[in-house]
């Protein structure tokens, strides 16, 4: 089975099929397990999760993986799942990166869709130029000007980061306040990061590749160019549901129409928790967890026509075995 | 019900709101923010980053600024000045950029002297 995203409804999902005797794997497009409570709100205390009167949001992410672990789910993290092939007796998802995962039965839990770094607006020419939305590594931009644009953690870590490695490097944030960790922020008041605030970046130029880069104070509206032969955008992340609707899934209003076996209209397909959309449908993990638990074991009657959709109750298990 | 962005927002557009939403459902008019009701996800990023503490879940909102509710339904739904038709549900900010022009309701709207 594939489990096509890595939040809450997709681990727990991972945990049933694994319970189900089933090999799964989960891919995710962001680097880390937990879907949008690790982006969004890891410290938050959650309320509704049926037997935690409270749970801090990482710790109900790393109780779902531990829930899994012993099944041993196959995490592709950092993949996005964009093509759906349906074979005679499988279906084949393929993956940007060109991997492909062959599955008897899918489930989708893509939430709200696949995470994207925030564009950079005006600068879509510039990307592969100089212009680039993640830092996996500070070597390229050893002896550059580098310019970051942003005020979050990523903008404020990747700043230091580049420090020691760059000739110089500028980070441009639209408000005085940077929004990253206070440790962080002190950090890089601390350090030779020149600090340009509050200030938008409104063009890039160059011949080939980035050499300069203008930045308009908010406040005086007067542009400055800024030396630059890199440029690392740092905006935050926007979710995008396209990639499922090019499977040729039913998407209406950025959700996944499923019956009430957690079906959708593709073979072998099933989806569950907030990207699911039928009557009287509530957006809640809650919600999702039961989801799941549906998508999953009527996923697994598609996978052995002779099992049953009742997986059976897991307190049957023997003390310590897994299956 | 999903976020509403108050007229506490008119004047300011400070936009770390925007840096935050995942959906790129709030738009830029032009004295304040709007946010597209049928985009918005309930997520609850955008509350906490917003420097003038104008953003509200609708479910929150207290009673006299129900009518900023109204209004940023009304910024989509009605045909604003220069334009011919609804803004509707443009599928994102960047794919439309600033509006410029905002509902009748905050183009006059005078703010309260205890709000600057």
């Amino acid at each position: 089975m594939l489990i096509v995203g890595a939040g809450p409804c997709g681990l727990y999902g991972a945990y049933y099929a694994g319970f189900r005797g089933l090999t799964v794997a989960v891919v995710d497009s962001l680097p880390e397990a937990g879907g949008q409570i690790t982006a969004l709100y890891p410290e938050k205390m959650i309320f509704d999760i049926a037997g935690f009167p409270s749970v801090r949001g990482k710790d109900l992410v790393d109780n779902l993986v531990a829930q899994a672990a012993p099944f041993d789910p196959i995490y592709l993290l950092g993949e996005q799942a964009v093509a759906y092939e349906q074979l005679p007796d499988a279906a084949l998802i393929r993956c940007a990166s060109g991997q492909t995962v062959c599955a008897k039965a899918v489930v989708v839990t893509g939430g709200i869709g696949t995470f994207n770094p925030r564009p950079l607006p005006g600068a879509a020419d510039w990307v592969d130029r100089g212009l680039a939305y993640i830092v996996p590594t500070y070597g390229p931009y050893a002896d550059k000007d580098v310019v970051v644009v942003g005020g979050g953690d990523s903008a404020v870590d990747w700043a230091l980061g580049l420090e020691p490695v760059a000739r110089s490097v500028t980070i441009v944030h639209r408000r005085d306040d940077f929004r990253a960790h206070g440790h962080s922020v002190k950090l890089l008041r601390a350090s030779t990061v020149t600090l340009v605030t509050p200030a938008q970046v409104v063009g890039m130029d160059g011949a080939q590749h980035v050499e300069s880069v203008s930045v308009r104070d908010v406040k005086t509206k007067a542009v400055t160019v800024l030396p630059a032969q890199a440029v690392v955008a740092a905006l935050g992340f926007t979710a995008d549901i396209t990639p499922l609707e090019a499977w040729g899934l039913d998407v209406q209003d950025r959700h996944i129409v499923v019956d009430t076996s957690m079906a959708t209209n593709l073979p072998r397909v099933f989806a569950a928790g907030d990207i699911t959309e039928y009557p009287g449908k509530v957006r809640l993990i809650s919600v999702g967890f039961g989801e799941a638990a549906t998508a999953v074991n009527n996923a697994a009657t598609v996978i052995d026509p002779a099992a049953e959709v009742f997986p059976g109750h897991s307190t049957d298990q023997v003390a310590g075995s897994v299956a | 019900m999903t976020f509403v962005i108050t007229a506490t927002c008119v004047d300011v557009k400070d936009q770390s709101c925007i840096e935050e939403c995942p959906v790129d459902c709030i738009y830029v008019g032009g004295r304040k923010l709007y946010i597209q009701p049928a985009e918005c996800i309930d997520c609850g990023a955008c509350e906490p980053v917003c420097p003038v503490e104008a953003i509200y879940a609708g479910r929150q909102l207290p009673e006299d600024k129900a009518v900023d509710k109204d209004d940023n339904r009304a910024f989509f739904e009605e045909v604003l000045p220069g334009r011919d038709a609804p803004l509707g549900r443009p599928g994102g900010y960047a794919k439309v950029g600033e509006i410029e022009v905002d509902t009748a309701r905050i183009t006059d709207f005078v703010k309260p002297p205890d709000e600057d």
